[in-house]
């Protein structure tokens, strides 16, 4: 008897003392999915200084809460309305605006102006079919007012993406990897 | 049966003993509480836990032997006594039944308290599906499904890690962490299936709050010789194709070696509903295991390797960004076309890729009444997920985690009365996780070490039995951040202990009642310590909580199981309650959405209350004629929320099943010939968590429905091999519906008509 238990202690102790076989797992990596960062730059077509307005939320979903600015703009404007996307989690920061575009076929922006601020999006980009992506857009203002937007990207997870121009905000084709509603400002 | 005494009594001493050794066929277990009759002196004794039976005073003489078991068939053997003898009979198993009733019947050494077993038809007719799919045939076992491609098993509304699963002997440590997570283990390698609640649990934890899963290898031969066995099934819903085949063997010139080869392959293609095919929805499986044995006299030992490797794909329409867009998929009837109708066995994201590796060694030295068992055992297991993601080219998993166990157990066991049996442990586990990609659950190093004593004692109609086992558990979590720097580290200590007491009455030997009550305990996982992050398959932010402290559940069951005399008509009936304080569930804080740049999602924090759950299961079976056969089976579950006076989520809703099936009888060609047909009704799950203490769940649950079924098969003699044909048809009527217990039933009907096809030809020398 005391044989088994000198045996079977010494077998744990072996069992507690091995070493792994596991393959070493790199770690966290940043979530390459993740977007902290959507700037909006602002350039008046008649020209003059850009004005960009951020969502910004470093430590992605959870944590800190984000911080959003109010996007204030003058009346009775056209602006040149550049989408830059960032991860500004990773080192060095993912510009994510570059992967937008290089699967353009299967992203879509959607601007949604609410409320009573005279804003239209027009002019959105296309991809290579002649599908709006949005990345670039011209806003022009109306009146003085204030109001909100919603800013919408939209991804195509099935392939190919079957992407269409009749497709709606809401399309059951595409799911929300970006939804926003920033406040307006019409000075 | 005619008694031909040959020899004048006068003239002989009627003192001669018959002794003998009854086992199981198929599995050669011992049989323990076998009825042998001596037909013509009307004598008969039942066998002991060691299947073992003895006859003393008889003449000499030829006699019919009669042996009977309530889960083989009745098999009768002519002797001839001149003197002294040893007899050792095997028998079948019993093939005419839907569903053997095995409760409490004393099979084996195990004398288990509460235990469900499925038939060798059940098993049959289930090769090629996977583990919880099979073992839903089982009255109060469900499926909890994430579409058609994962499913794990709940018993009596319990799963993942409140159960046990014990595969050949270990105790499986694979990533049981979601809803999603299926178990890693091919049923091709079980010989036996079972469901087991009761002192027996107390041998592989304290923590089996909702009961074991046994997955059972046959045992290796035990003469010498070669067998084989092949099976293939097809499927026309999905095209799945099954193959899988053993050969073992026993060499003559090295008797005491015996080894095993077994192995499967499974591929199926995207699944389809009545309506529409679902993108996405194909698997592919590759498992393998290979077992050798040595014996002498008193010493055996056993080594085992398997390995087990899926990749399933997940419906690509169940891929949603927030909130707006899993309503939208909630209020249309079907997925966007989009998400349908192509049909192929390629598997693209979402999708999962398991890999379970299992080496174990066994050894047992028999030392008079004393048994020593030394199991060592490593499970690697690794996962990996990939989600779809914006860049469509990447080969890169989100989610790659990795889990390696060692463990050791050691058992004595000590027979020293027929009647009287002992049994200890102590057991010694060391576990160790890394991960990489998102963050899910931390890495984590644990430490288990645990004992337990069982004891077991039983007469002719009392069977009793008590256990208890202590573990304590350490767990060292972290997070890594890629190059190595660590954050977020973690120390939890748990001690947990289980008990169980079981007393078993036999009324008559056609009534037995059961009654069982067991206290287990079971600490946090670290999914529910400290999970932190977006579940993307439900738009939830979900976070663990590092305070919560260890279930305890008391569960009490009485068991009830009748057949009349003839045989013609039995039921089985089994109550059961489980109060659960500490019970740890997901509470949705809607006063606390967290803000993302894809909009507020719902908070749901791991928090602990008070539950019951309490059910009843029930089967009744009636020889309508002595082939035809009506078997109703019915099983409720009410699972309550004590603290907040509520229903808890996702528990399994009323079941109804009812078949019939007709034996033909055998001829010289075709044996075992049967026809069945079953209709199994599923009522609406109506008892769910009230929205006023926060959305669980943002569509109601799912209509009641009803499933039409049909089986036929036979086994044709060709020369000397028996081949065993099956054709089996699911939802037969092409039914329309959509299950409460499936997390796709917010996007997608069930899969629709499925015939199976399945051929199977054993071969022995």
């Amino acid at each position: 008897m005391k044989k088994f238990i000198t045996i079977f202690l010494s077998i744990v102790a072996l069992t507690i003392g091995l070493s792994s076989c596991l393959k070493d797992k790199a770690g966290e990596v940043n979530d390459e999915e993740l977007i902290t960062t959507l700037k909006l730059a602002f350039t008046p077509v008649t020209g003059g200084p850009t004005v960009t307005y951020l969502f910004d939320d470093p430590d992605g979903p959870g944590g800190v809460a984000p911080v959003q600015d109010i996007i204030k703009l003058n009346a009775g404007t056209t602006y040149n309305v550049q989408i830059t996307l960032l991860n500004n989690s990773a080192l060095p920061p993912e510009d994510i605006t570059l992967e937008v575009i290089e699967e353009a076929i299967a992203h879509r922006f959607y601007y949604a102006p609410e409320g009573n601020t005279a804003i239209t999006v027009t002019n959105l980009d296309n991809d290579s079919n002649g599908i709006p992506v949005g990345v670039n857009s011209t806003w022009t203002t109306g009146a003085i007012g204030n109001g909100t937007i919603k800013i919408t990207l939209r991804h195509y997870g099935a392939s190919p993406p079957n992407k269409e121009l009749s497709d709606p905000v809401n399309s059951a084709k595409s799911s929300s990897d970006i939804e926003l509603t920033f406040v307006t400002n019409l000075l | 049966m005619l008694l031909i005494a040959t020899s004048p009594a006068f003239t002989q001493k009627c003192s001669l003993v018959l002794k003998g050794h009854i086992q199981d066929t198929d599995s050669r277990e011992k049989l323990a509480g076998a009825t042998v009759t001596i037909v013509e002196l009307k004598k008969d004794i039942v066998t002991d836990s060691e299947g073992d039976f003895i006859f003393t005073g008889i003449c000499p003489g030829n006699y019919t032997l009669r042996v009977s078991h309530v889960s083989c068939e009745t098999k009768e053997v002519k002797i001839s006594l001149t003197k002294d003898r040893h007899i050792d009979i095997q028998l079948p198993h019993l093939k005419n039944t839907l569903g053997a009733i095995t409760l409490n019947s004393h099979k084996g050494t195990a004398n288990t308290g509460f235990k469900k077993e499925l038939s060798e038809r059940q098993m049959d007719e289930t090769k090629g599906l996977n583990l919880a799919e099979v073992l839903s045939r089982l009255n109060g076992v469900n499926m909890l499904q994430t579409g058609s491609t994962i499913s794990k098993p709940i018993i009596h509304g319990l799963h993942s890690n409140r159960i046990l699963t014990i595969n050949n002997g270990v105790r499986q440590e694979g990533q049981q962490w979601g809803n999603e997570h299926a178990p890693e283990i091919d049923p091709f390698v079980a010989g036996k299936l079972e469901v087991v609640k009761g002192v027996d649990e107390l041998k592989y934890g304290s923590d089996a709050i909702g009961g074991v899963i046994l997955v059972e290898p046959k045992p290796l031969m035990s003469q010498p010789g070669s067998s084989a066995e092949l099976n293939s099934a097809y499927f026309t819903n999905n095209r799945q194709y099954v193959f899988s085949g053993v050969f073992e063997q026993q060499l003559k010139s090295l008797p005491n070696f015996t080894y095993r080869v077994q192995g499967t392959y499974k591929r199926g293609a995207n699944a389809s509903t009545p309506d529409y095919r679902l993108n996405n929805t194909a698997s592919e499986e590759k498992n393998y295991s290979l077992t050798a044995g040595w014996k002498k006299h008193q010493f055996s030992t056993e080594l085992f390797y398997s390995f087990f490797d899926t990749k399933v794909g997940i419906f690509e329409g169940s891929h949603i960004g927030n909130i707006p867009d899993l309503e939208n998929a909630i209020d249309s009837d079907r997925p966007d076309p989009v998400y349908t109708g192509e049909n192929t066995y390629t598997i693209g994201r979402p999708n999962q890729d398991v890999q379970h590796y299992l080496a174990k060694s066994k050894t047992v030295i028999q030392n008079g009444k004393h048994k020593f068992t030394l199991l060592l055992a490593t499970q690697l297991n690794y996962r990996k997920e990939f989600d779809i993601i914006r860049n469509s080219q990447s080969k890169v998993p989100q989610l790659d985690l990795g889990i390696a166990t060692y463990s050791t157990d050691l058992n004595w066991q000590f027979n020293n009365k027929k009647r009287f049996t002992q049994q200890a442990g102590i057991a010694a586990a060391k576990q160790e996780n890394q991960y990489a990609g998102r963050y899910f659950i931390p890495a984590y190093k644990s430490n288990t070490i645990g004992g337990f004593y069982i004891s077991k004692w039983h007469n002719s109609v009392w069977n009793v039995e008590a256990g208890i086992r202590f573990d304590h558990k350490d767990i060292n979590s972290n997070r890594v951040r890629q190059g190595g720097e660590i954050f977020d580290e973690n120390h939890f200590n748990f001690n947990t202990l289980g008990s169980s007491f079981n007393a078993g009455y036999k009324i008559t030997s056609r009534w037995k009642i059961n009654s069982n009550i067991a206290l287990a305990n079971r600490a946090p996982q670290v999914n529910e310590l400290l999970s932190n992050g977006i579940h993307h398959g439900t738009a939830t932010f979900e976070t663990g909580d590092i305070n919560l402290q260890p279930e305890r559940a008391v569960n009490i069951s009485l068991n009830n199981s009748w057949e009349n005399k003839k045989g013609t008509f039995g039921i089985e009936a089994t109550l059961y309650n489980n109060s659960i304080s500490n019970f740890i569930y997901q509470q949705p804080k809607p006063d606390e959405p967290v803000l993302t740049i894809a909009g507020a999602f719902p908070l749901l924090v791991y928090q602990q209350t008070n539950a019951r759950l309490s059910g009843i299961d029930f089967t009744s079976r009636v020889n309508i004629t002595k082939p035809f056969i009506w078997e109703l089976k019915y099983s409720m579950l009410r699972g309550r929320n004590k603290d907040l006076d509520d229903w808890l989520i996702r528990m399994p809703a009323d079941r109804l099943q009812n078949s019939f099936s007709y034996n033909f009888n055998d001829s010289k060609q075709f044996t075992g010939t049967y026809f069945s047909v079953d209709y199994a009704y599923t009522l609406k799950q109506t008892r769910v968590p009230d929205e006023t203490n926060g959305r669980q769940d943002y569509k109601p649950a799912p209509g009641a429905y009803g499933l039409v079924n049909a089986d036929v098969g036979t086994t044709i003699r060709i020369k000397t091999l028996p081949l065993s044909f099956s054709i089996a048809v699911r939802n037969a009527l092409n039914t329309v519906y959509r299950d409460y217990l499936n997390n796709l039933r917010y996007f997608t009907d069930e899969t629709g008509r499925n015939i199976q096809f399945r051929l199977k030809i054993p071969i022995k020398k």
